[in-house]
């Protein structure tokens, strides 16, 4: 299969450029275009990393309910100029959003990328994949994204301007994300990279931050997307995704009971896309990444789709030729011991 | 009071070359309070005309009271430039420095305000600090030289902080400037907020003919984190991290082949 008419390693090089120009945009766009670009960027794209060229839209969000809603709502004085702002912010997410709807998540975070490229290198050094999570975990991690997003985005950056709790909660999700520690290593700074021990607080936040870097470092080498399963991003986008223009829609047959091919490519485990009989398939999970639609192999009944044009639809040769560029790129798996001495 | 501190603070100034220093916050951090005006002083600046820069390079008068200004947003925000300019008969002095305002999107790039000539002899930040982003003890600021528009290689640029430090640095051959900000900071405490700012202030001169020119730049600077922040630390917890991704994938690896 020519790579050039490859899904997945179209995406690859999006979320390349994406991720240069994310990390090391201030280089072609100039050193202040952080400032000047949206400032709510749908993705984990980190104010605190000095080359950037945008920054994602949970800064702002935080800042503002932190530094503006709360201390004005303790004071007393509530006006619609305070929400105004965070409207603003939302507003701004919301246009880049339509234009791209969750594919923000599969094509452009530089995170997300980050993560596929640790398990490529995984899958290259022959590790054994888990390549489904078990249902019952999954359907306990799932929630774990909209705590997230309602703690550590709006309540206790909230909680802290009112000052309930103390200033080290008034933007902990920066604060413990790793997107900040790897878009300013990759920028060439370590200054991201540390334990702060200047009080309990802070040094509990950095120590789970630095535990959580950790985690994804090894997770990403045979899982799939571990961080992205409970990013407070992917929850935001749920919240809109009915607006997005980018669809993902099925066609669905009784030959899709039987088959089941596309929630295995799914790297999100929506098994539901596999079982669903409805149009719009665009699941909270979703990152539209497209791999359920390569691997569909039945004519027509998966598409990607911008507003009602087809970008990727269904079909049998495809799928033909793109399951053996992935047998060819995956090599032959190493069986595990247990399974060796078995044989 | 706090007028007086600031003044005491550059009272050793070389050449008693004008400045602009921020009046100090009596308490707190001076709030976030986007519409507020900010205070700055002049030091040694009788008589000079006062201006403030927009990003837009729109130039507003202001004035000064026993050399302190009250510097109110213009409309747009991005950083606003503060300028001091004197000329008595040969010797033409000048003191910059950049501000933050809010307000609406100027749609500007900062870097036309900065390249912008305001005076004849300027030492401009290459860059200036960016949100999220300050000058630190133990690191290095850049600036370039300009005379007329053009760079000046080998002008030699004195360095003052409001904490005693003084050095001397000279540009590179394309007008560059490289000034390592000083550890200087006596009594740190944990946490930025426990630690105020100090200024510091570099001055330049050249002669032209009989003329002289004169100019200062101001910033604030702060104590770098490294003294409550540990990346050996950091490390060893990314290490821990991955042992227990380590051991969490072979846990559950563990499970699926029973």
């Amino acid at each position: 299969m020519p790579v050039w008419k490859n899904l997945s390693v179209i995406r690859k090089v999006v979320q390349l450029l994406a991720f240069l120009f994310l990390v090391y945009g201030s280089v072609f766009v100039g050193f202040y275009s952080a400032d000047k670009l949206s400032g709510a960027f749908p993705v984990l794209a980190c104010a605190y990393d000095a080359k950037t060229a945008d920054y994602c839209v949970l800064i702002p969000l935080q800042h503002q309910f932190g530094h503006r809603l709360g201390p004005a709502l303790s004071a007393g004085m509530f006006s619609f100029s305070l929400i105004l702002p965070i409207l603003t912010t939302l507003g701004t997410f919301l246009i880049l959003f339509v234009v791209l709807n969750k594919a923000f998540c599969g094509w452009l975070c530089p995170l997300g990328f980050f993560q596929e490229v640790l398990g490529m290198i995984g899958q290259k050094l022959r590790l054994k994949r888990t390549e489904s999570l078990d249902p019952e975990l999954l359907d306990r991690i799932r929630p774990a994204k909209w705590l997230m997003l309602g703690l550590l985005v709006v309540l206790f950056p909230l909680a802290s301007g009112l000052g309930f709790v103390g200033s080290e909660l008034g933007d902990p999700f920066c604060k413990i994300c790793p997107s900040r520690i790897l878009t300013s290593l990759a920028a060439g700074q370590l200054n991201q990279l540390y334990i702060d021990t200047s009080s309990l607080g802070y040094m509990i936040l950095s120590i789970l931050a630095d535990t959580l870097f950790g985690l994804i470092l090894v997770l990403s080498l045979t899982m799939r997307q571990p961080f992205c399963r409970i990013c407070p991003l992917l929850a935001m986008h749920a919240l809109f995704r009915k607006v997005g223009l980018v669809k993902l829609v099925k066609n669905y047959t009784s030959r899709c009971d039987k088959c089941g091919l596309c929630a295995k490519a799914c790297p999100m485990d929506i098994r539901e896309i596999h079982t669903s009989k409805e149009k719009d398939i665009l699941f909270p999970d979703c990152t539209l990444c497209g791999r359920c639609v390569e691997f569909c192999p039945d004519k027509g009944v998966m598409a990607l789709k911008y507003v009602v044009i087809p970008i990727k639809v269904s079909d049998p040769q495809y799928f033909k030729e793109r399951n053996r560029a992935q047998k060819k790129w995956e090599g032959k798996q190493k069986p595990s011991r247990r399974v060796k001495k078995a044989s | 009071m706090g007028a007086t501190l600031v003044v005491a603070l550059f009272s050793f100034t070389a050449q008693a070359a004008m400045v602009w220093s921020p009046v100090p916050v009596e308490k707190g951090h001076g709030g976030h309070d986007r519409r507020a005006g900010k205070s700055y002083l002049l030091e040694n600046g009788d008589g000079a005309n006062l201006h403030l820069i927009s990003p837009k390079l729109e130039s507003k008068e202001i004035s000064a009271i026993s050399g302190r200004v009250s510097v109110k947003p213009m409309g747009m925000d991005n950083y606003h430039a503060l300028v001091a300019i004197r000329n008595i008969d040969h010797r033409h002095e000048s003191a910059i420095r950049y501000v933050y305002m809010f307000g609406k999107p100027s749609k500007e790039s900062p870097s036309r305000l900065m390249g912008y000539e305001k005076s004849a002899l300027e030492i401009e930040p290459a860059p200036y600090a960016r949100e999220h982003w300050r000058y630190y003890s133990s690191t290095d600021a850049q600036f370039i030289i300009r005379f007329k528009g053009e760079v000046i290689a080998g002008a030699e640029v004195i360095m003052q902080t409001s904490n005693g430090t003084r050095s001397t640095f000279t540009s590179d051959a394309e007008g560059r400037l490289t000034v390592p900000l000083p550890e200087d900071f006596s009594d740190v405490k944990a946490g930025r907020r426990a630690n105020r700012a100090a200024e510091f202030m570099l001055t330049t001169e050249r002669e032209d003919g009989a003329d002289i020119y004169i100019t200062s730049f101001s910033a604030g600077y702060h104590v770098n984190p490294n003294h409550w922040q540990s990346t050996e630390l950091a490390l060893a917890v990314v290490a821990g991290g991955m042992l227990l991704g380590g051991l969490i994938t072979w846990r559950s690896r563990r499970r699926k082949e029973k």
